[in-house]
C-alpha cells in the first residue's frame, strides 16, 4: 500500500559543495540516497519535497558536514494479503519468483492452482494449465502476498495465486 | 365404545399437536376387541406415530428402550395410587409426566420414512413385542393400562378448555379427571425425597449395570488372588528358551486336551526380557497342585526338571503379573544390533513377525565378498563337535550396500538372483534387497531403547520418498524413533493447536509449560472458550504455523538452524522456503520455532567456506556451503556434491604464492582477476590454484555461492592483484560539483609516459644509500621501472634495489652525483641545478604536472577561483591522483625548462624566476605546498609574480600552469612555444600528451648542457 510518509535522513556533504548552490546539492543527494531504497519495512518510491534542512554539523576529522533533512516521500509498504501485479523473473519446479517493483516474491507450488503444472521441457520452463494460462519468465501476473520478511536493507515475500482473479494477466 | 368414538374423534383431529400415542400403543395389544376403535382413534395422529417408528437398527431399539424405561417409571408412579380408581389416575399422571418426552421423540424421528403409514397397527404390535423383550416390567405396565383404555377418559384430559365446553354431554366426567390429576400431583409431591432417590437409583442403577460399565466399580483388591484360587509355581528352564517352552506347552495342552489325561494347568507364562534379565530362565505355571505342574512340563526340552517347582507366595503373585510397558516396535523404526558382526550397527525394522519375538531388519551389509579369504588356507572345516571354528577376529568390513558386481568377482557361485521385482539377490544364503541385507533377528538381540541414530547412519537408509522429492528421509519413522515426550519442545509463547481430545481444533498461545501439561490461552475466535486458559497434555498438542510465518528449524533434522518462511502446512509437517537458498524443505512442526533473527546456519564444522578439500587422491573440491552435518562441495569437474565431513580426507592449505600460467602464458596468482575464455566468459577472483585447475569466485554469481572452476588453459588474467590503482578516499572527480556541472565528465587521468629504449642507468656506478646494504657500491646491470639490479662490487652478487635507494657516483673518485639517478631514470625530470634542495624538485615538477589537470578542469575551476586558500579537493588529493599528471608535468617542464633553464638566463639571472623563487622558495609557497602535496596551489602566493600575471594574460589554467616556467614567459623559446600554448590553446584536451615527445630529449639535453652543474 502506498503512503505519504514523513521521514528524515542525514546527509553528509563534502566541503567542496559548500557554496551558494549547497541546498541544490543536498536535495540531489537526498534523492540519490533514498529513492528506491528499502527501509526494512517499506520502500521509498519518490521524494515529494524536503521541507526542513537542519543546521550543518561539521564532522571532526573529515571536514564533511552533516545535514539532517526532513522530507516527505511516497513509500510503498507491502502487507500480508495485499494483491499486487508483478513480473515473473524465474521459474523453478518448486514455484516461481515474481518481481513486484522492488520486492521479490516467491510463489510456491502449493500456492499455485493444481491445474497449473510445471513444464520443465518447455523453453523457457513454465507453469501452464495447457490452456491460456502460461507462467514463464516475463509473464505479467497478479499475486496476493501471504508472508513478508523484512531484513535490514531487504524485503522478501511469499505469495499465492490460488484464489479467484489471481494469476497471469491476459495481454 | 360408541361414546368414545363420538367423543374422541373431533378432539383428536383438532388436537393434533398433542396426541396420545401411548394410549393407543399400550392398549392395542391386549385389547384386540377395540382395535378398530383404536385405529380410528389414532387416525389423525398416524403420521406422527408412524414417523416415530424407525424401521430398523439401533435407533429403534433405543427408542424402545426409552419406552420401556418410561413404562417402568410409569408403573411405579402409579403404584401408590393404584387403589381406588387406579387406572384412570394412572393414565392421567402418565400423560402429564410424559407429554413432553413423547413430543421430543416424535420430533427426533420426524424425518423417518413414511412408508409404513398404511399398517400402523402391525407396526405397533411389533414395537410391543420388542418392548417385551427389553423390559418385562413394561409389560406389567401395559397390563395395568388395560383398564384405563376402557375408561376412555383420556383424550378429554388433554383438551383445551374451550374444546371441553363444546363436548357432548357424555364428557362431563372430564371434571372428575381433572380432580384426579390434581390429587395425583398432590400425592406425588408428598413422596419424600428419600423414596424418590431410592426409586431413581433402582431404576438407573440397574440400567447402568446392564450397559456393562459396572465392572469398573469392582475394587482392585477384591480381584486379588485368595487361598481358594490356583497357585503359581516357578520352574527353571534354559535362559532364552522361555518362549519356546511356553509354545511347546501350549501345543501339549492342545494335544492332550481330548485325551485321557488333559493337562490340568490354567496358564503358563514367562517374564524374561532377554539374556541379562533377572527373570531369564524362569517359567511360571498356574495350577491347583504341584503335581499338575510337573506333569505338564515333564519332557519338554529346555526345562530343568532338577529344580523343584517353587510356589510363589500369595502376596507376590500380583507383582508377577504387573505389566511394564515395552516400547512397541513398528515397521520403519530404527534399532541397534546387540551382537555379532553387526554389533551396534543401526538397522531398520522391515517386518515384524506375528509371534512378536522375531523381527526382520534391514541392515547395511558388511561384506568382503571373499576378498580377504586366504585362498591357500585350509578349508574351514567344521570342528568335530559340530561347531564352527571360531575365526580370529579380524577387522570387520566396512558397511557398504550390497554390490552384485563385487559379489560376482569371487563368489559368483554363492550369488543367486531371487525372483521378484527390483534388485533382490540371495548371496551366501542371505537376502539382499536394494543393496540392504534383510536379516531375521530375535527381538532380544536388538536394542530398541536409546537408539539415537545419527543423521549419517540414517541417511544410509534414506530412500527417495515423498511425492515431491523434497524429502528423502522417512521422517515419520525417524520421528517414531526419536520421539520424546518431554515438554521442552514447547515454550511459553508458542502458538499451538490441540489435535486430539475434546478440545480438538482449538488453538491458542501457550503460556505455561509444566511437566507434560501446557496451559494455553485460547485464541479469540473460539466463542465461549476464547481467552480462557485451559490445560492440555503435550501429546495432544502441536505447534501451529501459518503460511508466511518466518520460522527457524531448532532441531531434529539435518536442517537445523535453517531459517525460512512457511509456504505450506500439512498435518504436523511444515514446508518452508529457506532464506539462504530459496529451497523448499519439509520438517516437523515440533522442530520449528518462530524466528526473530535471520541468521543462517552457524555451523560448527572443521571445514570453512571456500576451503580446498581433498576427497580422494584425484579429486579436490572447494567448500561452497557448510551445514551442520554436511558440506556442499564443488569439485574440480564443476560438480556440486553434498558430503559428510567424514567423506573428506583432508584440507589442502592455501598456498600463498602458488603461481600458474594462464592461456597466454601470463603469470596467474591468488587473488588475481581472471576471465574465462569461451563458455560463459565468467570472471572471478582466484581463490585456489590446484594442479591444473583454478577455483575462482565471483560474488555476483549466485550459483555455488559464486564459485566456479576452470582449467588454467581456459582462463586469462584480466587484472593482476593490486594492478588496479587503489583509490583511497572518495572519488573526488565525481564529488566535485564543479566538475560535475561541467559536462559531468571526469577528466581522464593522464597515462604515465612511456619509457622507450634502454634505461640509461644501466652500466652506471651507483651507491646504495639506505637499507641493509647501505654503503655498497655496484654497477647497475639492469633497470626497469622503479627497480634496478645492482651488481655489487664487494660480493659477486646481483641484488635488486629500488632506484630511489640509489645514488649515482662517479666511478673514478666515488663522489656522489646529486640527482644523477633522477636524470638518468626514464621519464624523470632532472632537478634544476640551482634548486639544490631535492624536496623542491618534485614539488616544482609537480607544478607542471598540474598543468593538464587544470587545463582539463576547463580553465579556472570555480573551486580554484573560490578557494582563497586554493584548496580544491583535487589538489588535496595526493600522489595517486597526481601521479599521471606528475609524469606529464615533468616532460612539459622538461620541454620548457630545457630552454629556460638551459639558457639559464632568466633562471640564472633570477629576474623572473628569481622573483618567482622568492615567492616560491620563500617558505610560504613551498612549505605549504610540499607537505600538502599540492594542497595549496602556488597561484595565490605567487599571484604577484610576473609569471602569474603572464599567465593571466591568457586566462587559461594552461597558460597559468606554464607560467611558472619563467623561461617560457620571458623568452619565447621554441620550448616555451611548444609547452605553453599547447595547454593554453586547447585546455579541454589533454595538452600534456603532446609534450612527452620532448621527454627523451630533455634529459639528454640536460646531460649535455648541464653536466657541469652536477659538480
Amino acid at each position: 500500500m502506498f503512503f505519504l510518509h514523513e521521514l528524515e535522513e542525514t546527509i553528509p556533504l563534502h566541503p567542496s559543495y559548500f557554496d551558494k548552490d549547497m541546498s541544490v546539492y543536498i536535495s540531489n543527494e537526498l534523492h540519490r540516497l533514498v529513492e528506491g531504497k528499502n527501509h526494512g519495512h517499506f520502500f521509498t518510491i519518490c521524494v515529494m519535497d524536503s521541507f526542513e534542512v537542519s543546521e550543518a554539523r561539521v564532522l571532526p576529522g573529515t571536514g564533511m558536514a552533516e545535514f539532517t533533512v526532513h522530507y516527505r516521500a511516497i513509500v510503498w509498504r507491502p502487507f500480508r494479503g495485499e494483491v499486487c501485479d508483478g513480473v515473473v523473473n524465474n521459474v523453478l519446479p518448486s514455484g516461481f519468483f515474481v518481481q513486484v517493483g522492488p520486492l521479490l516474491c516467491f510463489v510456491s507450488r502449493s500456492a499455485i492452482p493444481s491445474e497449473i503444472k510445471f513444464d520443465g521441457n518447455a523453453t523457457p520452463p513454465q507453469f501452464t494449465d495447457n490452456a491460456d494460462q502460461v507462467i514463464e519468465s516475463g509473464t505479467h501476473i497478479r499475486i496476493k502476498l501471504t508472508g513478508i520478511r523484512s531484513e535490514v536493507q531487504d524485503m522478501f515475500a511469499i505469495a499465492t495465486i490460488k484464489e479467484d482473479y489471481l494469476g497471469p494477466l491476459m495481454q | 365404545m360408541a361414546s368414545i368414538l363420538d367423543q374422541d374423534f373431533p378432539d383428536e383431529e383438532e388436537d393434533d399437536f398433542n396426541p396420545a400415542p401411548e394410549v393407543a400403543s399400550d392398549d392395542e395389544e391386549l385389547d384386540e376387541k377395540p382395535e378398530t376403535v383404536i385405529i380410528d382413534d389414532d387416525a389423525p395422529t398416524r403420521n406422527e406415530r408412524s414417523r416415530s417408528r424407525p424401521k430398523d437398527g439401533d435407533d429403534e431399539l433405543k427408542d424402545e428402550d426409552k419406552d420401556a424405561i418410561v413404562g417402568f417409571g410409569r408403573e411405579e408412579e402409579g403404584e401408590p395410587d393404584a387403589d381406588a380408581d387406579g387406572e384412570d389416575d394412572e393414565r392421567l399422571a402418565e400423560e402429564g409426566a410424559e407429554g413432553a418426552e413423547e413430543e421430543d421423540e416424535e420430533e427426533e424421528e420426524d424425518d423417518e420414512d413414511d412408508d409404513i403409514e398404511g399398517q400402523p397397527s402391525r407396526k405397533r404390535r411389533k414395537k410391543h413385542r420388542r418392548n417385551q423383550f427389553i423390559d418385562v416390567e413394561a409389560e406389567v405396565d401395559e397390563d395395568e393400562d388395560e383398564e384405563p383404555e376402557e375408561d376412555d377418559e383420556l383424550p378429554g384430559e388433554e383438551m383445551h378448555p374451550d374444546d371441553l365446553q363444546e363436548l357432548p354431554p357424555g364428557a362431563d366426567r372430564d371434571d372428575r379427571m381433572h380432580r384426579e390429576l390434581d390429587r395425583q400431583r398432590e400425592t406425588r409431591d408428598q413422596l419424600d425425597a428419600e423414596q424418590e432417590a431410592a426409586r431413581l437409583k433402582e431404576r438407573y442403577g440397574r440400567q447402568s449395570r446392564i450397559q456393562g460399565t459396572g465392572t469398573a466399580i469392582v475394587p482392585q483388591r477384591l480381584l486379588l488372588p485368595t487361598t481358594d484360587d490356583p497357585r503359581i509355581w516357578r520352574m527353571r528352564c534354559k535362559p532364552g528358551k522361555e518362549k519356546e517352552v511356553i509354545i511347546s506347552l501350549q501345543a501339549r495342552i492342545h494335544e492332550r486336551a481330548s485325551g485321557r489325561e488333559p493337562l490340568r494347568i490354567f496358564s503358563a507364562f514367562e517374564r524374561s526380557k532377554g539374556a541379562g534379565d533377572p527373570m531369564a530362565g524362569m517359567l511360571y505355571i498356574e495350577a491347583r497342585r504341584v503335581d499338575d505342574v510337573v506333569a505338564a512340563v515333564e519332557g519338554i526340552t529346555g526345562v530343568f526338571m532338577s529344580y523343584k517347582p517353587l510356589m510363589i507366595p500369595l502376596e507376590e503373585m500380583p507383582d508377577l503379573l504387573k505389566v511394564t510397558k515395552d516400547k512397541q516396535l513398528a515397521q520403519g523404526m530404527y534399532v541397534r544390533i546387540k551382537r555379532g558382526l553387526y554389533q551396534s550397527d543401526l538397522a531398520q525394522v522391515d517386518e515384524l513377525e506375528d509371534n512378536g519375538a522375531d523381527v526382520v531388519v534391514r541392515l547395511v551389509p558388511r561384506l568382503d565378498y571373499g576378498l580377504n579369504d586366504d585362498a591357500n588356507g585350509p578349508m574351514e572345516a567344521a570342528l568335530p563337535n559340530g561347531q564352527k571354528r571360531k575365526r580370529p577376529l579380524t577387522q570387520r568390513p566396512p558397511p557398504r550396500l550390497f554390490s552384485e558386481v563385487e559379489a560376482r568377482k569371487k563368489h559368483s557361485k554363492y550369488l543367486q538372483k531371487a525372483s521378484g521385482m527390483g534388485s533382490h539377490w540371495t548371496y551366501q544364503g542371505k537376502d539382499y534387497v536394494d543393496g540392504f541385507l534383510l536379516e531375521n533377528y530375535k527381538i532380544n538381540g536388538l536394542q530398541t531403547e536409546d537408539v539415537n541414530p545419527t543423521l549419517e547412519e540414517v541417511t544410509r537408509f534414506a530412500t527417495s520418498g515423498g511425492e515431491d522429492g523434497t524429502e528423502n528421509l522417512d521422517l515419520a519413522a525417524l520421528a517414531a524413533t526419536l520421539k520424546t515426550n518431554s515438554g521442552n519442545e514447547f515454550l511459553p509463547g508458542d502458538k499451538v493447536e490441540v489435535v486430539r481430545g475434546e478440545q480438538k481444533g482449538v488453538n491458542g498461545l501457550s503460556i505455561e509449560v509444566y511437566g507434560d501439561v501446557v496451559k494455553i490461552k485460547v485464541a479469540p475466535d473460539h466463542g465461549d472458550l476464547s481467552g480462557n486458559v485451559i490445560s492440555i497434555p503435550i501429546r495432544d498438542l502441536r505447534k501451529l504455523f501459518k503460511e508466511g510465518d518466518h520460522v527457524k528449524v531448532i532441531g531434529g533434522s539435518k536442517y537445523t538452524d535453517e531459517v525460512g518462511m512457511v509456504v505450506r502446512t500439512r498435518d504436523d509437517r511444515v514446508t518452508l522456503l529457506t532464506d539462504a537458498e530459496q529451497k523448499e524443505i519439509t520438517v516437523f512442526s515440533k522442530d520449528l520455532r518462530e524466528a526473530t533473527d535471520s541468521g543462517g546456519a552457524a555451523a560448527d564444522s572443521k571445514y570453512d567456506l571456500s576451503d580446498l578439500v581433498q576427497m580422494d587422491a584425484s579429486t579436490v573440491g572447494i567448500v561452497v556451503r557448510v551445514d551442520r552435518e554436511s558440506l556442499r562441495v564443488l569439485d574440480q569437474s564443476g560438480e556440486n556434491r553434498i558430503l559428510l565431513p567424514s567423506n573428506i580426507s583432508n584440507k589442502i592449505e592455501k598456498r600463498r604464492n602458488a603461481v600458474a600460467t594462464d592461456r597466454d602464458g601470463n603469470e596467474m596468482k591468488n587473488d588475481d582477476t581472471v576471465k574465462e575464455v569461451g563458455g560463459e566468459q565468467k570472471t572471478g577472483r582466484v581463490l585456489h590454484l590446484h594442479r591444473n585447475f583454478v577455483f575462482c569466485q565471483n560474488r555476483e554469481r549466485s550459483e555455488n555461492s559464486g564459485v566456479w572452476v576452470g582449467r588454467h588453459s581456459s582462463v586469462l588474467v584480466v587484472n593482476a592483484k593490486g594492478g588496479k590503482p587503489q583509490s583511497t578516499g572518495p572519488d573526488l572527480t565525481k564529488m566535485n560539483p564543479a566538475l560535475k556541472q561541467n559536462g559531468g565528465r571526469a577528466p581522464s587521468p593522464m597515462p604515465p609516459p612511456q619509457s622507450k629504449g634502454r634505461d640509461r642507468l644501466i652500466g652506471k656506478t651507483v651507491k646504495i644509500k639506505t637499507g641493509p646494504m647501505k654503503g655498497f657500491i655496484g654497477i647497475v646491470k639492469d633497470a626497469s621501472g622503479e627497480e634496478a639490479k645492482v651488481e655489487l662490487h664487494a660480493k659477486n652478487k646481483i641484488v635488486p634495489v629500488k632506484k630511489d635507494m640509489l645514488v649515482l657516483i662517479d666511478p673514478k673518485d666515488g663522489k656522489v652525483i646529486q640527482g644523477g639517478i633522477q636524470s638518468l631514470s626514464m621519464g624523470r625530470a632532472p632537478p634544476p641545478g640551482g634548486m639544490a634542495v631535492p624536496g623542491r624538485t618534485p614539488g616544482y615538477a609537480g607544478m607542471g604536472g598540474r598543468t593538464p589537470a587544470y587545463a582539463a578542469a576547463g580553465g579556472r575551476t570555480p573551486a580554484y577561483a573560490a578557494a582563497g586558500g586554493g584548496r580544491t579537493p583535487a589538489w588535496k588529493q595526493d600522489a595517486g591522483a597526481r601521479t599521471p599528471g606528475y609524469g606529464g608535468g615533468q616532460t612539459a617542464y622538461g620541454g620548457g625548462g630545457q630552454t629556460a633553464y638551459g639558457g639559464s638566463t632568466s633562471y640564472g639571472g633570477g629576474t623572473s624566476y628569481g622573483g618567482g623563487g622568492s615567492v616560491w622558495g620563500g617558505g610560504g609557497g613551498q612549505s605549504t605546498w610540499n607537505p600538502n602535496n599540492g594542497g595549496r596551489t602556488p597561484a595565490p602566493s605567487g599571484s604577484k609574480t610576473p609569471a602569474y600575471h603572464g599567465g593571466l594574460e591568457a586566462p587559461t589554467p594552461g597558460g597559468y600552469a606554464s607560467a611558472p616556467t619563467p623561461g617560457g614567459m620571458d623568452a619565447t623559446t621554441p620550448g616555451y612555444a611548444q609547452s605553453a600554448p599547447t595547454p593554453g590553446q586547447n585546455y579541454g584536451k589533454t595538452p600534456a600528451y603532446q609534450t612527452p615527445g620532448y621527454a627523451p630529449e630533455t634529459p639528454g639535453q640536460w646531460d649535455a648542457d648541464d653536466g657541469p652543474k652536477y659538480d
